[in-house]
């Protein structure tokens, strides 16, 4: 393939809002005689907020599980845009540009902001010889200010441990190394649980900036006024099974919670 | 200033016990005695250095000491048998590489918990050594090229001196340059955090439990030539000492954390200490005592440094 022909299939499929970015296909997963998830299909498209709702238990961490790379799916396939892919890891989600930031934040608390920044993915310069490279921590710290800038958070000491951070800085951490994966698609797991008002606010914020800035969030809570406040979509769960997948519109957020308590009684 | 003290005040402590001694105990400063008490923390360090990395990957091996010993027991045999030093060397770091590579498979392949794997291992060890040996030691004149290693002097500083400075620069270098060092701090700090950030967790253990036997096994390697003999209880002594030094050292630097000149500043003091009360006249087992408290109360610190910081918003 020539160069200018790959660049010309870079940039529709940059800019093709038909073709999915993410796709399931009939996704199962049980845990041995548990069946979590159950023949799910879902379309993700490019800069949507999609939230992800359900009772406990109703299987939306297991999807996300999947979807993350954490856990390999019992059935069913997986497509970024139309081709198929196979996460056996989170690495591989992750280089596919797939980031999950978990409910817990996965970050390393005594660590400072640039290594959780960078876990998994740092910088390096050559030193002496080109094939001896060591951590370029200066570039680490320089890039890790810059994506909690671009989110608007402010940390002068980027040497800080995360332990000392507020909730709303943990989170702007946990973004930027979704950022730092320059992920396409940004999946968060409850991202305003355990956190006070002002702190909340701040989170929320965080993510219509991910929208603004044409990325992709599937977005998992149990709070409904988050839902309302941000998502494009929303897919509500029960027993395993996707029974609700449309637009948003003028729902409120008492109109999602009868309709999840809805799909518990049709489970039950 | 509450920091420094956090971060220097137990090496402060160190040196002023090290000022102690110069000034109370007898024959304390003589040249002779430093370059043997320098000498001696070369072992402690070296052994004490694997144990921090495995430490670092949040794995304890128990078996540094049997590692030691049954490597040094293989490469006495074989200078014993008259092979060329070169041969025993490598046979003893393969030994080291083994076990430490045993280690590794056991506790991320096999989901066996570090602290009963490590102990096995340190059975096995311990058993191949007596075995080998017949429970008697290898001694003999071995040649100036092996015993050399340890014994010997380059530019007029002790061979060990200069073994323990490569063995801290490389360990040093690893933890705080390098990629695999940063994903084996990330491992130990935070297992689950770190696999999911796509780091290879289990990879990262079996390189800190390998380093920690290959380190072992150069430690054994050391007290061989030093000694012209190897018995197959000769690093048996060296496992607590490695603890505390990994601990104390735990409670300087960088408080908390497992790191490379803590590790080694609390060897020497360690060294010192034990040298020092010798000197001093104190009877054998005040060092048992002494080497009991300082375990405790380094864990006691860094446990309460930890709680400091995690409130500390």
């Amino acid at each position: 393939m020539r160069l200018s022909d790959a660049l010309c299939e870079l940039v529709q499929a940059m800019t093709d809002t038909t073709t999915p970015i993410l796709s399931l296909r009939g996704i199962g997963k049980a845990y041995g005689p548990v069946v979590a998830v159950r023949e799910v299909d879902l379309d993700i498209f490019a800069g949507e907020v999609v939230a992800i709702c359900g009772d406990n238990g109703a299987g939306k961490s297991s999807l996300i599980k999947v979807v993350s790379g954490a856990e390999e799916a019992t059935s069913g396939t997986l497509q970024m845009r139309g081709k198929e892919v196979v996460f056996a890891s989170p690495h591989d989600a992750l280089s596919h540009g797939v980031a999950t930031i978990y409910q817990d934040l996965a970050l390393a608390p005594r660590l400072s902001i640039a290594q959780n920044v960078f876990m998994g993915s740092e910088l390096t310069r050559p030193m002496l010889l080109p094939f001896l490279r060591v951590l370029d921590k200066k570039k680490m710290a320089q890039a890790a200010r810059g994506f909690l800038k671009q989110l608007s958070v402010t940390v002068e000491d980027m040497d800080r441990p995360v332990e000392r951070l507020s909730g709303g800085q943990r989170q702007a951490v946990a973004i930027s190394r979704a950022l730092r994966w320059k992920a396409e698609i940004i999946i968060m797991d409850e991202p305003t649980a355990a956190l006070g008002v002002k702190e909340t606010a701040l989170v929320l914020d965080l993510i219509r900036k991910l929208k603004a800035d044409g990325r992709t969030v599937l977005l998992i809570s149990h709070n409904m006024r988050d839902v309302v406040a941000l998502a494009d979509r929303v897919v509500i769960m029960g027993a395993g099974r996707k029974y609700v997948d449309r637009p948003l519109g003028d729902l409120t957020a008492d109109d999602l919670s009868h309709m999840i308590m809805a799909g518990n009684a049709r489970a039950a | 200033m509450r920091e420094i003290i956090g971060r220097y005040g137990t090496a402060l402590a160190g040196l002023a016990l090290i000022v102690f001694f110069v000034v109370f105990a007898p024959n304390f400063a003589t040249t002779m005695n430093v370059v043997n008490v320098l000498k001696d923390t070369s072992f402690l360090a070296i052994l004490a250095l694997g144990f921090a990395l495995a430490f670092t990957v949040a794995e304890l091996d128990l078996s540094i000491a049997e590692m030691a010993s049954l490597s040094a027991v293989v490469c006495g045999w074989l200078v014993q048998l008259q092979y060329p030093p070169l041969v025993a060397v490598l046979a003893a770091l393969s030994v080291g590489a083994l076990l430490g590579g045993l280690n590794g498979y056991g506790v991320t392949v096999l989901r066996i918990p570090s602290l009963i794997m490590t102990l096995g291992t340190a059975a096995i060890a311990k058993g191949f050594a007596f075995m080998i040996t017949q429970g008697v030691a290898f001694v003999g004149r071995w040649p100036v090229s092996f015993t050399g290693l340890a014994r010997g002097y380059t530019f007029g500083i002790p061979n060990l001196v200069l073994w323990l400075t490569g063995v801290t620069l490389f360990a040093w270098g690893l933890v705080k340059w390098t990629r695999t060092g940063a994903h084996m701090v990330a491992t130990g700090e935070a297992d689950e955090a770190a696999r999911l950030s796509g780091i290879a967790t289990g990879k990262m253990k079996r390189i800190g439990l390998l380093l920690s036997g290959i380190l072992a096994a150069i430690t054994a390697v050391l007290l061989a030539a030093n000694l012209s003999s190897a018995a197959p209880n000769m690093a048996g002594d060296y496992l607590l000492y490695a603890i505390a030094a990994v601990l104390l050292g735990m409670t300087m630097f960088e408080p908390g954390k497992p790191n490379v000149p803590g590790t080694v500043f609390a060897a020497l003091v360690l060294k010192v200490l034990g040298n020092g009360l010798v000197l001093l006249g104190a009877p054998y087992y005040v060092q048992d005592i002494v080497l009991g408290v300082i375990i405790i109360g380094s864990v006691a610190f860094s446990a309460s440094v930890m709680k400091k910081a995690a409130f500390k918003v």
